[in-house]
């Protein structure tokens, strides 16, 4: 190994300390340098260090949790980007959506970026459901992770369906009077939780501002404390991987 | 090959001191098939064979990373590439006087709208969607087969196959064979003489 670079060099030096403060660990060359940067890391943390070969193989995950998950990512960053524009009032949603597609710019990639990942996500969180049922994956000692799997497929489709009024356009309002009549149908409890849900016997003002509370902030808040339980579970219940 | 962890592999400790040719791990190997054990047997017998494949592990850093990186990058491109090529829905501003003809709850709810066509709103609206909620959740506890083969668990892949075309079914069948006063309708799909579908 020749001489270090940052000898008598103050500025590499410096460099090199900034550097080696922000990431403790080199190139993975090795498995024990690869093992240390998931172990002091962040953003690798949240997997083990070493995991079974045959739990990560593309073929038997299909990596349908994992997408899942970045899709919920890419939905909340693009959504963020929404938010800028988009004022929850039943004056001004339909208008603040025209200018997204057509004054500001990339709004309307962004809006459909969001639109396809929502309905992609729905797939996915199905899918991945049905690939942890054909895979036994859900027994002892996963029960448990599969209850919090299945609220996390609900709050998929309260997301997606909350998120579908916002637009305020015919299609949006009569979608959401379709959807929330079924709750009508509820013995006693049904008109009152139609009600609580809209703020108002019709889809109107009340209920925009209550799905837009529900679509930004309530369901992908408890929506992400699910997930973190989901995923430290998938750890401490052990990866499954092979047949 | 299979390897022996836990249990019992004590049971070989005493063995040893008649200093016979037979390797220790023989009685284990030879043990007969393992019988096939219920729920509450599995929970107390600490014994877990496991083939030495499956064992194999790798460090997650960066081959599991280098795997999420490729899935999530293709997914971003794919939706990119509709994103820039197919807009989102966006019709008239919403008017509360004008009901449009179907109204049709979001595709992946269209299963529930379809129930509510053939059966009484209380047991599609609410029995249904309840049960097939509650039912999933207690699936881990119902389902007392230990075993995760496929060719173990044939009625439980029968069932939740059934389950699941029946929920595609009905969606495929609200979102596309569905018309006007959410009636069936073929010309949707597959057009008619002189007639525009409606959309």
């Amino acid at each position: 190994m020749s001489a270090r670079p940052t000898e008598g060099n103050p500025l590499r030096a410096f460099a090199s300390q900034v550097w080696g403060s922000i990431f403790r660990h080199g190139l993975p060359t090795t498995d024990k340098v690869a093992a240390r940067t998931a172990l002091t890391n962040f953003f690798l943390h949240i997997h083990p260090v070493r995991v079974k070969k045959s739990a990560i193989r593309v073929s038997y995950t299909l990596c349908l949790g994992g997408l899942s998950f970045f899709l919920f990512i890419l939905l909340t960053i693009s959504g963020l980007f929404l938010m800028f524009y988009y004022i929850p009032s039943v004056d001004q949603a339909y208008q603040n959506i025209k200018d997204l597609q057509f004054v500001a710019t990339f709004g309307l990639v962004i809006r459909n970026l969001h639109r396809w990942a929502a309905h992609g996500m729905v797939i996915t969180v199905w899918l991945h459901m049905a690939r942890v049922f054909y895979q036994g994956a859900y027994k002892p000692p996963r029960e448990f992770n599969w209850a919090i799997g299945t609220f996390l497929l609900l709050i998929t489709l309260l997301l997606s369906f909350s998120g579908y009024l916002l637009p305020w356009d015919q299609l949006a309002v009569w979608a959401i009077t379709v959807g929330t009549n079924m709750a009508k149908y509820a013995p006693i409890a049904g008109p009152y939780t139609r009600y609580l849900l809209l703020g108002g016997r019709n889809v109107g003002q009340g209920a925009l501002i209550r799905f837009y509370v529900l679509h930004v902030v309530a369901l992908p808040l408890i929506g992400f404390i699910l997930m973190v339980i989901h995923f430290w579970r998938v750890r401490k219940d052990g990866f499954t991987g092979g047949l | 090959m299979a390897t022996v962890v836990g249990g019992g592999g004590s049971g070989n400790a005493g063995g040893a001191d008649d200093q016979s040719s037979v390797p220790i791990r023989q009685p284990v190997i030879a043990r007969p098939p393992r019988p096939r054990r219920t729920g509450p047997e599995l929970a107390s017998t600490p014994l877990v064979v496991r083939r030495r494949e499956e064992e194999e592990t790798v460090v997650t850093f960066p081959s599991l990373v280098w795997k999420e990186f490729l899935a999530g990058l293709g997914a971003f491109i794919f939706l990119l590439v509709v994103s820039i090529q197919v807009n989102a829905p966006l019709l008239q501003r919403a008017n509360t006087a004008i009901t449009p003809n179907p109204a049709k709850a979001p595709w992946y709810f269209l299963g529930l709208q379809e129930l509510l066509e053939r059966f009484p709103p209380v047991m599609a609206g609410v029995a249904f969607p309840s049960f097939v909620i509650i039912f999933m959740i207690l699936t881990p506890y119902l389902d007392r087969n230990p075993s995760r083969r496929p060719q173990d668990r044939k009625v439980a892949i029968a069932l939740f196959t059934i389950y699941l075309c029946l929920a595609v079914s009905f969606v495929v069948i609200g979102v596309f064979f569905r018309g006007l006063a959410f009636n069936w309708d073929w010309t949707r799909i597959l057009g008619h003489p002189g007639v525009k579908p409606p959309v």
